[in-house]
């Protein structure tokens, strides 16, 4: 079967992005050339954009468009606590929760040597400076409950604790609203485990 | 239960429907018939794999490009599994009740399956990792969370291996902080394998000696022993593991190898209290062999609530008639099973029922008896 070139690239790199398959590449790109050209040229330039005007935030490694972040910015922010996090999509997570008014660092991954990660590769030395300039009193770990995750916490916790500084990690457990018997027997296990008194 | 099976270029079988007893079945022919065969294609309905871990090429008929095969299943609900292979795309194509699924994972375990066989004289006689790979596929399939533990310690193995490694070419103060942490993550794994096999063993040693009194005469008493090389003593066992590592640090860096957890259990099987991998006769190694396989079936079925389907493949054979007609007796409780024979004529012994099916590969043709 022949396809015209340029729909064949377009395919191609729109396959290219997660959770994209080859059909709704395919959709996507019939949609593109039947849509309106201004839409198509407001598209670009918002992909455009991304790559020019963001970067990342020279505190915490959060996205931004400026030097520093808007959490960093805002005088709003609790200044003495400090939740890290492994990706700046966790970042996003968390303030639509509405529930951390203070600051974040943004690691950029966790520990894991198989792929040639190690704390020289992640934003640790600088989230180590930040406890000498500014006031940090409680930490808290926000990192995934994978293997690689814990261990990243477990490597933090020895090295921010000496500082004298509370350091927490967030609990694990059911989803709210979720249904018992839906969840899996490793997560109903750790809420037994870690089970609060009433 | 298993109802029926169909192969079509599967090993030896160009075109093969068969209908099943939920009692006892048994497949009678010589060397080279396909015996085997039928019990592999069993064995891949229900886990997606071959027995032996053979790839699937191999159980492709020479010449041909595809080979499918099919299982009925009767329990609560009816299914039937599809599994289609083609050589072109060198992948397996799954379907569970004539509907594609994309992963394994929604076959696995839905049927769940024992097989006994002549290879498994390497649980008693081979080394440790034999029957580490035992005890863990029991545990696997019983419990979820046993997996999940197993997956995390596997993995914390790796990753530190892999650091141990980077730290012998480039020997930084920074990287042993790292070890550290990975130390502590290994231990605290280790630690819940450590524990959950711990509570299975004290359970599976009574499945352990009903299965042997069974296969024979109640003279001998059967016993599992968790040999761990971190023990609980007055202290914690997180303290007896941090301890080891400890003394073997200087080994681990050197061989860039972990030293210290359970991937270097063992379990020590006992009759009468005496070692059998080192004083066991081979009676003795056949008999715990079988006995471990019942104690898995049964084990199985009180977890899971579902009955596995029995593969016995050339069992009777290396058996004496007393211990075989043990056997065979034990198999009619345990509901359906699947036999290979060589030859009836020898085994006499075995007491037919009506409700048995026999199929007969002899002479390529298929005589239902």
């Amino acid at each position: 079967m022949q396809i015209a070139e340029p729909l064949q690239i377009a395919i191609e790199e729109l396959n290219k992005l997660p959770g994209i398959g080859k059909k709704t590449a395919q959709r996507l790109a019939l949609h593109l050339i039947k849509s309106e050209e201004t839409y198509v040229d407001n598209l670009l330039n918002a992909l455009k954009n991304l790559k020019i005007k963001l970067r990342l935030c020279n505190r915490c490694f959060n996205l931004s468009v400026e030097e520093f972040c808007n959490i960093c910015q805002s005088n709003k922010r609790d200044q003495q606590t400090l939740c890290i996090v492994e990706e700046a999509s966790d970042v996003i997570a968390i303030e639509k929760s509405l529930e951390f008014n203070g600051l974040y660092h943004v690691l950029g991954g966790v520990l894991s040597p198989l792929t040639g990660v190690t704390a020289d590769s992640l934003h640790i030395k600088e989230l180590i400076l930040r406890f000498e300039k500014e006031q940090i009193t409680e930490v808290i770990l926000a990192l995934n409950p994978d293997t690689e995750g814990e261990t990243t916490s477990l490597y933090l916790a020895k090295l921010i604790k000496p500082l004298g500084v509370k350091v927490s990690r967030i609990a694990r457990g059911l989803p709210i609203g979720g249904d018992l018997e839906f969840a899996d027997e490793a997560t109903i296990g750790k809420a037994m485990i870690n089970r609060i008194t009433l | 239960m298993l109802s029926s099976i169909r192969l079509q270029n599967f090993r030896r079988h160009t075109s093969l429907n068969l209908n099943f007893s939920d009692k006892l079945n048994f497949i009678v022919g010589g060397n080279g018939q396909g015996k085997t065969s039928i019990l592999e294609a069993i064995y891949y309905l229900c886990t997606t794999r071959g027995l032996n871990s053979k790839s699937d090429i191999e159980v492709l008929k020479f010449d041909e490009d595809s080979f499918e095969i099919e299982a009925t299943f009767e329990n609560l609900s009816k299914d039937s599994v599809r599994i289609f292979f083609t050589r072109a795309d060198s992948k397996k194509f799954y379907f569970l009740n004539n509907k594609q699924v994309n992963k394994s994972s929604e076959i696995i375990g839905k049927f769940p399956v024992v097989v006994l066989t002549p290879a498994d004289h390497s649980i008693t006689q081979g080394s440790p990792s034999e029957r580490r790979r035992f005890i863990d596929s029991v545990l696997s399939q019983a419990s979820r969370i046993y997996l999940n533990s197993l997956i995390d310690y596997n993995k914390t193995l790796k990753q530190r291996a892999s650091l141990l490694n980077l730290f012998r070419e480039k020997k930084t103060r920074n990287l042993l902080t790292e070890i550290d942490a990975w130390t502590e993550k290994l231990v605290i794994s280790g630690v819940e394998l450590i524990k959950q096999r711990t509570r299975f063993i004290v359970e599976f040693n009574k499945y352990i000696s009903d299965s042997y009194s069974k296969v024979m005469n109640g003279e001998e008493t059967p016993e599992i022993i968790y040999s761990s090389n971190i023990q609980e003593t007055e202290a914690p066992l997180e303290k007896s593991f941090f301890e080891l590592l400890n003394i073997k640090k200087e080994e681990e860096i050197k061989k860039a190898v972990n030293l210290v957890g359970p991937h270097r259990d063992d379990f020590i099987f006992k009759v009468n209290s005496i070692n059998l991998k080192t004083f066991g006769s081979q009676g003795q190694h056949k008999t715990f062999q079988a006995a471990l396989k019942f104690a898995e079936f049964f084990y199985l079925k009180e977890m899971t609530g579902s009955t596995p389907i029995f593969l016995l493949d050339d069992v009777f054979g290396e058996l004496d008639s007393n211990r075989a007609k043990k056997i065979s007796e034990y198999l009619r409780t345990v509901g359906q099973a699947f036999i290979t024979v060589t030859d009836f004529a020898n085994f006499s012994f075995i007491e037919r029922e009506k409700s048995d099916v026999f199929v007969n590969l002899n002479n390529r043709s298929l005589i239902y008896a």
